[in-house]
């Protein structure tokens, strides 16, 4: 199966770390203090998980991590060459591997599942998808 | 003429396969590199989760954190039994909690100290903490272990330190040592007395009437929260509130 024109996936990718920068904003800023994302469907889930001991790491909310991930994945789509497409890829495989344990945490630990989280895991996890094909196809060959 | 445009003809296309198995082997090279960086990115996350796990282990019963933090908060607010603040104030604040559960440690750390700041220190109101176990069966050892020091007026400090140390659900760290270390660092004066009176049939039993109180007022999660005053009627149930301020508005309202 041919892959996708290279232009089309750094296109795709652009478009999924900016969104993912303003999920992860969200999240970081509504827990800032005593707040926490408020779960557009309802019930208490955000809130558990923000108040989970999981919600940070090292004393900083998981959620400023996320920030930081989806602003190199998007320096990475915004990037030609060689070293924007493993970067890219190694970057959204760090990303992808966290969303997976936080999810799991949600499912198994926290007994609580937040929307915002799963949003970030399936912006995550698409990234993961496009960078892997990218770096696959297009590595060692002209930009 | 003719046999030198061949040859030319050739070494190009030699040049070209050449190149072409250059580029091939670079990106061979190159996809192995990926590979390598792959793994290195397994052992990034692999880490992220040692050290995310690490931190919220707690539990542990030789290094306790935020003694003095706690009784430095509580400090200088009576206590008698499971009620922190005025007897004579004139709205009560219930919180009905299980030791266990994370969102009440949440609650404990990021919601209630202003409102024990603002509202419980001044005499305004009071907080009568109630046992709602329904995390699992450590959740009662814990909670007639809480009542057992609120009897030596060091409850609130007990349930405050508790939290602070909070471990794993259900994952076996309530142990007769932890809960000793707990009731030590909250400042408990009769140990021997306090280790006969958690195990009584008197305060195991109150862990349960509090917990069937919690289901009558139709609470389904911890911590759930009731406020009763001068301007309601009985028990008002508020749930489980978003914010301090949910909580110091219901208790004016109440007042």
């Amino acid at each position: 199966m041919k892959a996708p024109a290279e232009g089309t996936l750094r296109g795709i990718a652009t478009f999924l770390a900016t969104f993912g920068i303003g999920v992860a904003t969200y999240i970081a800023i509504a827990d800032s203090g005593s707040g926490s994302p408020v779960c557009i469907a309802g019930g208490h889930g955000c809130q558990t998980v923000a108040e989970s001991a999981y919600s940070h790491l090292l004393g900083v909310n998981v959620a400023v991590f996320g920030i930081a991930g989806y602003v190199l994945l998007l320096a990475c789509a915004l990037l030609r060459g060689d070293g924007a497409r493993m970067a890219g890829f190694a970057f959204a495989l760090v990303g992808f591997g966290f969303s997976l344990y936080l999810t799991y945490l949600e499912l198994f630990t926290i007994d609580a599942i937040c929307q915002w989280c799963v949003a970030s895991a399936v912006l995550m996890t698409l990234l993961f998808a496009v960078n892997t094909i990218r770096m696959l196809a297009y590595v060692g060959r002209p930009s | 003429m003719s046999g030198r445009k061949d040859r030319e003809a050739r070494r190009d296309e030699r040049l070209q396969e050449q190149q072409a198995a250059d580029a091939s082997a670079r990106r061979q090279q190159l996809i192995k590199l990926a590979s390598a960086i792959g793994f290195l990115a397994v052992a990034a996350v692999l880490v992220l989760i040692v050290i995310s796990q690490s931190q919220s282990g707690g539990g542990d019963a030789n290094n306790l954190a935020d003694v003095a933090d706690v009784n430095q908060s509580l400090g200088g607010i009576p206590q008698e039994g499971m009620v922190l603040g005025d007897p004579g104030a004139k709205v009560t604040l219930f919180e009905f909690g299980d030791l266990q559960c994370p969102v009440c440690k949440g609650f404990s750390e990021e919601i209630l100290p202003s409102v024990i700041e603002s509202q419980v220190r001044s005499g305004e109101a009071k907080i009568d903490f109630r046992n709602y176990t329904i995390i699992g069966p450590q959740s009662t050892p814990a909670g007639a272990a809480a009542i057992a020091a609120g009897k030596q007026g060091h409850g609130w400090n007990f349930v405050e330190l508790f939290y602070r140390n909070q471990g794993e659900e259900d994952s076996g760290y309530v142990t007769d040592e932890f809960l000793t270390a707990i009731a030590k660092g909250a400042g408990v004066p009769d140990i021997a007395q306090w280790n006969k009176e958690r195990k009584s049939p008197e305060v195991l039993s109150a862990v349960k009437s509090t917990t069937s109180e919690a289901e009558r007022l139709g609470f389904t999660g911890t911590p759930s929260f009731a406020v009763e005053g001068p301007g309601t009627a009985g028990k008002q149930t508020l749930g489980t509130p978003g914010s301090s301020g949910e909580i110091e508005s219901a208790i004016e309202n109440a007042s």
